[in-house]
């Protein structure tokens, strides 16, 4: 009753909001005050609230960065709504940066400003095919979805997404991967899946546009994953609900294998909530989904020169170095010789540019739709 | 009224005093009823419009977020969006989901709150007390939490599993079942509903017992033909609160249930986020509104019959 209620609500709700917000007036041009909002899991949070913002406020006295924190981007529609409520009647959204998988969304909105390297010059150090991949959007860091197992019971690691899939059949019920709803791990087997039966012109049209007629070779790839439900945990076509869900199943060890957030398994290592056991490896043809995690600065944010400045902060090579050292280990962005090379060695082998990228956001929430319409229960 | 008007004739302040006090009363009871207009009637009406294809005007910036939306195509609007929804592969198990659970959970819940309502009656005691107080306990512990420890309770590594394993039996894995939603949903509305119909049953009066023990009527017949008659709106509220709550519970399911089918609650949600199709959403959302009512229909006869039999009406 509430949440339906809830929902019935959201639509005006957002309306209502800027009716209140329109009777405070905005702030003054030169504020410093950044809103910083972060759309993702808590160890991102982590990330920015113990090492970034620290020493951006450290660096530039008497700025102040006002976190809010929107868990798994599970009101990314509504903020998104918001933005462009914003933009429409000519207000503050109230956000100057954005952090998570909505700047992509926002940025072929035309909602984002451009990044450019005149403005913010650490732009510079960062590959153009990365800018690229980025998509109108500033990337900051790098992690992707890889294949965890348990080292004592997986003895030949798959290396390829067949092999994957043979393992799984061999092993009913020591494979799982979460609601592709639910967390970006789950949503990249999914995704590379079905990937299998397309081709790579057509992985990248995905990438860009909504394209219904690439959409309809899904079928084999949601047949495929609906003959896992006998072989996944549990055998009954249940899946866990978030991507912490499956990090936990692998941590007690009822799974073997899964798909995990590289970022998320490294801080998990770090908080010792990961038994040594359990590895990570990458798997190719197709690899999973990975890429570049942006931030965005709103058309029409109050303070848009303080975003400016702290994205550009954190792309300098002190921020790049802290976030390789950090416990979520992300991956750097920028040209690898102005960082620490002690700490660059263990991402020398990882290519943020050839990251197979999730699709576009309109083909993202149908693949997910599809999934649930064809495979869990069935 | 009368003695109001007798008074008002014999000293002339007093009428103005109750004009002014029926004006009070309107302006006291004004602020709830137009946050309930502007903040949830009004917001309901925009939906409902936007359900039925009208994408102007407020419904506007949704309408181009969303995915698959369908705009109006006659004067009225269109329907389309609702045979979107029935046509929908997952909607109707979400629904017979549902609507099982409702079912289910609230007999099973006026079964057991009967039970503890009438041992407490009847035999009344210091362990009939204690059981009561315990039974209360669910009632101040989150849902949110509440589900995440049934979960954990019943999950492949929970407690049941790890203490049946101790003696050789392979308890089964209950979580992402039907069977563990109906379990969350029952723990969770149990308390509201013992208070309702204990109360209810403590207040039939003790010489009607008493007078029908004397006569030789059985403990069942006592039950049956006194106490629940007379505790009878109680139980009727117990139960249309609890189906209500059920029906649109979104936690428990979440945590609980299987990915699909779901309850619609949760699809509701998974249709407004994860698909980006909010009219779809908003059509299940007055699905469940519609169910809802046809429950709180029993909820307003037996206030009413209440109320006859109170000579309130």
């Amino acid at each position: 009753m509430f949440k339906s209620k809830l929902m019935r609500s959201a639509v005006v709700a957002v309306m209502a909001t800027f009716a209140i917000g329109s009777s405070i007036p905005s702030a003054p041009a030169a504020s410093k005050t950044i809103e910083l909002l972060i759309s993702a899991d808590t160890n991102v949070q982590t990330l920015w609230n113990t090492v970034l913002i620290p020493a951006f406020e450290k660096e530039y006295p008497g700025y102040k960065v006002n976190v809010t924190f929107d868990r798994n981007g599970l009101r990314d529609a509504q903020t998104f709504a918001k933005i462009v409520a914003a933009k429409e009647t000519r207000r503050d959204p109230g956000v100057d940066l954005v952090d998570g998988g909505i700047a992509v969304r926002l940025a072929q909105g035309g909602l984002l400003y451009r990044p450019s390297p005149t403005l913010m010059p650490n732009l510079k150090e960062v590959s153009k095919k990365v800018l690229a991949k980025a998509a109108g959007t500033i990337p900051y860091r790098a992690s992707t979805v890889l294949l965890a197992y348990n080292s004592k019971n997986v003895t030949k690691v798959p290396k390829t997404l067949d092999e994957v899939l043979a393992w799984i059949k061999a092993n009913p019920g020591k494979f799982s991967y979460n609601v592709p709803s639910g967390g970006g791990s789950g949503y990249s087997f999914v995704q590379t899946v079905v990937d299998m039966n397309l081709t790579a012109d057509e992985r990248d049209a995905m990438t860009t546009a909504a394209n219904k007629d690439i959409q309809a070779k899904w079928a084999k790839g949601l047949d495929t994953l609906k003959e896992l439900n006998k072989y996944t945990y549990g055998k009954n076509g249940t899946y866990p609900a978030n991507n912490a869900a499956t990090l936990n199943l692998l941590s007690t060890g009822e799974i073997d294998m899964g798909t995990v957030w590289s970022d998320q398994f490294a801080s998990a290592k770090a908080a010792g909530t990961m038994p040594a056991h359990i590895k990570v490896t990458a798997i190719k043809s197709p690899s999973l989904t990975g890429g570049p995690a942006t931030l965005g600065i709103p058309i029409n944010g109050a303070n848009r020169t303080g975003g400016r400045l702290l994205a550009n902060f954190v792309l300098s090579p002190a921020m790049q170095n802290a976030i390789m050292a950090s416990s979520m280990k992300g991956i750097p962005v920028v040209n690898s010789k102005k960082l620490d090379q002690t700490l660059f060695e263990n991402f020398k082998d990882v290519d943020v540019a050839d990251m197979r990228s999730p699709y576009f956001p309109a083909n993202s929430d149908d693949l997910k739709s599809a999934w649930s319409l064809n495979v869990p229960g069935k | 009224m009368t003695t109001t008007n007798t008074v008002a004739t014999k000293e002339g302040f007093a009428e103005v005093k109750t004009a002014k006090l029926s004006t009070l009363g309107f302006f006291m009871a004004l602020p709830p009823v137009l946050l309930i207009v502007l903040f949830v009637g009004l917001p309901i009406f925009i939906a409902f419009l936007f359900s039925i294809g009208y994408t102007s005007g407020p419904n506007r910036v949704i309408s181009i977020i969303g995915q698959d939306v369908y705009t109006k195509e006659n004067w009225w609007g269109t329907a389309q969006a609702y045979t979107a929804v029935i046509k929908d592969e997952r909607f109707w198990p979400d629904f017979a989901l549902t609507m099982v659970v409702t079912f289910v959970s609230t007999f099973v819940v006026l079964v057991m709150s009967m039970g503890m309502g009438l041992y407490q009656r009847i035999k009344g005691g210091k362990i009939a007390s204690i059981l009561s107080m315990l039974s209360l306990v669910p009632l101040f512990v989150p849902v949110v939490i509440a589900a995440y420890a049934i979960a954990q309770f019943y999950n492949g590594v929970g407690f049941m599993r790890t203490f049946m394993a101790q003696f050789g039996i392979d308890f089964p894995v209950i979580t992402a079942t039907r069977n563990a939603i109906i379990l969350g949903t029952i723990w969770t509305s149990l308390p509201f509903a013992i208070l309702m119909i204990t109360s209810g049953l403590q207040s039939v009066p003790n010489a009607l017992i008493e007078t029908a023990q004397d006569a030789g009527a059985s403990f069942m017949r006592i039950v049956r033909t006194i106490l629940i008659p007379l505790a009878f709106v109680p139980i009727v509220i117990a139960g249309t609160f609890t189906a209500i709550g059920i029906m649109g519970s979104f936690t428990v399911p979440l945590f609980l249930g299987p990915n699909q089918p779901t309850m619609l609650g949760v699809e509701i949600s998974n249709f407004f986020t994860a698909y980006n199709r909010p009219q779809q959403s908003i059509v299940m959302a007055f699905v469940i509104f519609a169910a809802a009512s046809g429950i709180a229909v029993l909820y307003i006869w037996a206030n009413i019959r209440s109320a006859k039999q109170s000579g309130r009406i």
